[in-house]
């Protein structure tokens, strides 16, 4: 909503005009200022003026000698507009004056003719593209006074963010009974008592639809001129962001930011019948809107239908074959009420959001229509010299009486706190013109203007408004406590741990496509779609973050940032049930990585180790430690996996925790990757469960360097033997003490990347 | 003392500051200390004399002696300190050299953010909750107070799924707040609850939109929770995660889930208030910063709390958002690109 403040000055009288002043009290207010506007005349020392005389040109056929009386003396000057005669007054630039372009005229000779100065088309002024001819003002300005005394420059502008429940802020009467309320001033409606001829309208209205349509009514002007509008007019219409069409179709729109009520002008001559219809539309029908769109309809779609079928969308936008243009001398004017919900649908439904729209959908007070129409029909009569003729048709489907909502002063203390008593209370809710009855409860009759107050909560949020938030004090409360519970703290651990590794936490979008599924092998229907997705992209729920991991792989490597190590912990859905609530899916957490180029510590060359299988596991082993659990690795195929370079993880109680390895080379091609893949998907419930060692274990007074209890390690079977990674090696003091002898280094030094499969896997743990 | 002890105890330094190796040390050391020494031919020589000279050689003689262990081994440790160090200066290599280089990883900026964001709250005694992503609508519409008519309830704005009884209208959550009622409804008063998570909404990717970004949700429910505590509790997030000296303001706004409902803005960290064109704020001074309310009845009503006998606050905030604004990230995509070049700058 863009609101002019010299346009409010119509409705009361600002104790302030500091722009910054008046943002602070209508952000405070709930109407946030999202930008303020500095409108600034673009010309300097531009006049009224009268032209005294215009006579043909000497020497130029398409020229006019005027003589323009601006006041303080009376000028000649040279001009090449047509549309005015002797008697108009215009703006007009003397020598020294400046245009919008940074032009300064001088005194020049036009063919021959000293010309001083120049009458100015709108263009020059930088008033709008207008140059067909130049500005003619309303006849009683006076000449003399500086042009921006009667543009109405400088202006401000605030651009409001209005929110969905505050239909009557959509209106610069709402925004100035807001201002009221706050500054304690009063404000005041703008004139609607028109002169009206006898007789009423012959088109009869039917409203088919009371669920679409709550009041419809009708008005119509005879011999109405249609042409531009006053430049005051159009000047407003801009500053709020509205295009001048002409005076019908501008005073229509005039009224909507005025009085925030949207109306319709119908050509009454190109209306077929005489009778309206409001109805839902059948499907396949079609109507063209004034924005030229052939717009097919639904049955859910609400029009208004003349004899030959829809004429508008209602409270969205009017057709084109009934539209007020420059022939019309008829005009039906209506103002109807809606229901909001099928206007919101409506316009989403056809992509056609309008300031009407914008405004039914928030819900317009129904007993409006009748105001609007009178201001509507005074406008019209003074611009376009309508005859307004002095019945209305007022169908009321459903009618609405102002809502009373019983409050009780304790509630406002409840939620505010101490320090409102009644006295208080009652100003500020009958400053936002609600009538208050009774005292404690208090009964509180709320205008239909205002939808969104129905309840005590509701009046209890317009007590905190309007003595401003700011004003209530800043407490801390303590909440019982719980924090990080012992899962949570587990994955942080697990996060730090990874990335201390030197992986990086990635987040994909959590979606995989149909190619995905195809390579990973992934039954296509064993799966969750999204129904409405944007794109195909966005179209199927991942079963596995490995999809999602790969593509960040492919990404980094195509942009020549390589070697990428990357892991994710986020949410799968799994076509199953969740657990904990069957309406649902299941959707456990997992933890994935995927690693490409090498990995570790690297030398002065920036060597480190190409990722394997091995580079899977060691992450797995140091992952496990962290978690101070236990597992257990056999070889296994798994879709996506290389066959002979991934292993099973399960837990000491034999549960699948994932599976760990390499890429199959299949799918390192399909996602355009050279060589190996270390890749790894893992269920993080089962991860973070894994049981631990929570005793201490003696530490030996042996040297741990060099001597280990002697177990010789053996190579292990050809077959692979289960491997198990423990997170805690022990070594009991005493036993083997016997039979202590010195085993080559390596065979006990710490593991490390880059050490065969059998160093830790196949040793018998002595510990154990 | 004895001349000739004297003699050879002053001669010692000098010779002994000429010494360069421990060989020769040695050969200095016996020459002073040894069997054909000064000191051992008056020891020998001590038995030849009378008796009442006999202590105070017998002294001398101890004296010296010690002054002379002294000095070499003074001397000694001089020159074992002197070439490790020659032969440790031969050993010296660039230390500039990156010849070792230790990897570290980083975890996710959004990760990041949320556990600072919780972090705040935990100090406060709130417990982290998290919960399902794919919802249904009761969890993330009807009980929230959003009716069916509501326009977030579009195909526009919300993704939905085809998972179990339509009926249900199943769906991806469109904010974290369903979690708030699976939690009052499992839980009873007093509440103190912080909710993070992704959400997920029907938006084209550009540099400002993603259909999935994460946001955090926090709940206060008790007997006498009042609109001075939701002001508190945010303004004291605020100034934690923006720094003490972030201004606060709360504005008056509309959700279905809260009445009264507000905004909060904090003063901008960047230009510390209206500096034009300031690329933060883009110079309002303000920045918007989460959506809060004090919970509406009908949200209680829901969840079987009795409206009349509790009252809470709740507040959510993108988390995208909040890491956009404080590390100048103008593009959201960055966040699901995964390049490493974007995240290894958040380690």
């Amino acid at each position: 909503m863009r609101v002019s403040l010299r346009w409010l000055g119509d409705f009361l009288e600002l104790p302030t005009t500091d722009p910054g002043e008046i943002a602070r009290a209508l952000t405070g207010l709930g109407l946030k200022v999202e930008s303020i506007e500095h409108l600034e005349a673009r010309w300097a020392a531009v006049v009224t003026a009268k032209v005294v005389s215009a006579e043909p040109h000497p020497h130029a056929d398409r020229l006019r000698v005027c003589r323009v009386d601006m006041g303080s003396e009376v000028l000649e000057v040279v001009c090449g507009a047509w549309n005015f005669e002797a008697g108009a007054t215009v703006a007009f630039a003397p020598p020294g004056a400046r245009l919008a372009d940074g032009t300064v005229l001088e005194v020049r000779r036009i063919r021959g003719v000293e010309s001083n100065g120049m009458i100015c088309s709108e263009r020059e002024l930088g008033l709008s593209d207008d140059h067909e001819g130049i500005l003619v003002l309303p006849d009683e300005i006076v000449p003399g006074r500086p042009l921006e005394e009667v543009v109405e420059l400088p202006d401000v502008v605030f651009e409001l963010e209005v929110t969905a429940n505050r239909p009557d802020a959509m209106s610069m009467i709402g925004v100035a009974r807001e201002l009221a309320a706050y500054y304690r001033i009063p404000y005041r409606w703008p004139e609607d008592d028109y002169p009206a001829i006898p007789g009423a309208p012959t088109t009869k209205v039917e409203i088919a639809d009371p669920a679409g349509c709550y009041r419809f009514t009708l008005r119509e002007i005879r011999n109405v001129r249609v042409g531009p509008s006053p430049l005051w007019m159009r000047r407003r219409l801009q500053a709020a962001g509205v295009r001048p069409i002409n005076n019908v179709v501008d005073v229509t729109n005039y009224v909507m930011i005025e009085l925030g009520h949207p109306l319709h002008a119908f050509d009454a001559d190109r209306l077929e019948g005489d009778l309206l219809v409001v109805r839902r539309a059948e499907d396949g029908e079609t109507l063209v809107t004034l924005d030229g769109v052939t717009r097919r309809l639904s049955a859910e779609d609400v029009v208004i239908c003349d004899r030959t079928g829809p004429v508008s969308l209602a409270g969205t936008m009017g057709g084109e074959s009934t539209e007020v243009g420059d022939q019309t001398t008829r005009v039906l004017l209506e103002a109807a009420s809606w229901d909001p919900p099928s206007i919101m649908w409506m316009s989403r439904r056809h992509g056609l959001r309008s300031e009407a729209s914008a405004r039914f959908e928030r819900g317009v007070d129904p007993n409006l229509p009748p105001r609007a129409s009178a201001r509507a029909a005074l406008l019209i009569h003074r611009l376009a010299g309508g005859d307004v003729l002095e019945g209305l048709i007022d169908e009321v489907a459903v009618p609405f009486a102002p809502r009373r909502v019983d409050l009780p002063l304790s509630e406002v203390e409840r939620l505010l706190g101490p320090g409102f008593d009644q006295g208080r209370v009652v100003e500020v809710l009958t400053s936002l013109d609600l009538e208050v009855e009774g005292s404690d409860p208090l009964t509180v009759v709320v205008p239909t203007f205002r939808p969104d107050l129905s309840r005590p909560v509701d009046l209890v949020e317009e007590v905190a408004r309007l003595v401003g938030y700011d004003s209530f004090p800043e407490t801390l409360p303590r909440g019982p406590g719980g924090g990080w519970n012992r899962r949570q703290k587990a994955r942080r651990r697990l996060v730090e741990t990874l990335a201390g590794l030197g992986l990086n936490q990635a987040l994909p979008l959590p979606f995989v496509t149909p190619e995905d599924l195809q390579v990973f092998d992934h039954p296509a229907d064993d799966v969750i779609r999204v129904t409405n997705p944007l794109r195909e992209e966005e179209s199927i729920l991942r079963p596995s973050l490995l999809p999602g991991l790969l593509k960040s792989l492919r990404r980094n490597v195509a942009r020549g940032v390589s070697p990428v190590g990357l892991f994710e912990v986020g949410r799968v859905f799994i076509r199953e049930s969740s657990p904990d609530d069957p309406r649902i899916p299941n959707q456990p957490e997992r933890l994935g990585w995927a690693l490409v180029g090498s990995f570790g510590p690297a030398d002065l060359a920036g060597r480190s180790r190409e990722v394997d299988v091995y580079t899977s596991t060691g992450i797995l082993r140091v992952v496990v430690h962290a978690l101070g659990g236990r597992v257990a690795l056999q070889p296994d195929h798994r879709p996506g996996f290389h066959p002979g370079r991934t292993a099973r993880v399960t837990d000491p109680e034999g549960q699948v925790l994932g599976w760990v390895g390499e890429l199959h080379p299949l799918l390192v091609d399909r996602y355009e990757l050279d060589g190996r893949v270390a890749i790894a998907e893992l269920d993080l419930d089962r991860l973070l469960d894994l049981p631990r060692a929570t005793t201490a274990q003696p530490v030996s007074a042996l040297p741990a360097g060099g001597v280990r209890p002697g177990f010789h390690r053996s190579r292990g079977a050809a077959g692979f033997p289960a491997r198990r990674l423990s997170g805690r090696r022990r070594i009991r003091p005493g036993r083997g003490r016997l039979r202590l002898r010195r085993v080559p280094g390596p065979g006990h030094r710490h593991p490390q990347l880059g050490d065969p499969p059998h160093l830790e896997g196949s040793r018998p743990d002595p510990g154990r | 003392m004895n001349p000739q002890l004297a003699e050879v105890v002053e001669a010692a330094p000098g010779k002994l500051a000429a010494v360069q190796s421990l060989e020769e040390l040695d050969r200095v050391e016996a020459e002073l200390l040894g069997r054909r020494s000064v000191l051992a031919q008056l020891q020998k020589a001590i038995g030849s004399l009378p008796p009442e000279e006999r202590p105070a050689l017998g002294r001398d003689l101890q004296q010296a002696r010690a002054t002379l262990v002294e000095l070499v081994e003074t001397r000694r440790r001089a020159l074992e300190r002197e070439i490790a160090d020659r032969v440790a200066t031969a050993d010296r290599v660039d230390v500039t050299l990156d010849a070792f280089r230790l990897p570290l990883g980083s975890r996710h900026l959004i990760y990041q953010t949320i556990e600072e964001v919780c972090e705040i709250f935990v100090s406060l005694g709130y417990v982290v909750a998290e919960g399902p992503e794919a919802e249904i609508a009761w969890y993330n519409f009807d009980a929230l107070n959003t009716p069916p008519t509501h326009p977030a309830r579009a195909e526009t704005d919300t993704l939905y799924i085809d998972f179990g009884d339509p009926a249900t209208e199943p769906l991806l959550r469109t904010h974290t707040s369903p979690m708030q009622i699976r939690w009052m409804e499992a839980h009873r008063p007093p509440v103190a609850v912080v909710v993070p998570g992704k959400v997920y909404r029907a938006d084209t990717i550009d540099a400002s939109h993603l259909p999935v970004f994460h946001q955090v949700e926090g709940l206060m429910v008790g007997e006498d929770v009042r609109f001075s505590d939701l002001k508190g509790t945010l303004a004291h997030f605020a100034r934690s995660f923006f720094g003490p000296q972030t201004q606060v303001r709360f504005r008056p706004s509309f959700f279905p889930f809260t009445e009264p409902s507000a905004e909060l803005d904090v003063s901008c960290f960047a230009c510390r208030g209206g500096e034009p064109g300031c690329r933060v704020c883009g110079g309002e001074g303000w920045l918007e910063l989460l959506g809060c309310g004090m919970v509406d009845p009908n949200v209680f009503d829901a969840v079987g709390y009795d409206p009349k006998s509790v009252t809470g606050f709740a507040f959510g905030m993108g988390v995208e958002r909040l890491a956009m604004v404080r590390h100048s990230i103008d593009d959201i995509r960055l966040f699901v690109d995964n390049d490493l070049r974007f995240l290894r700058q958040f380690p």
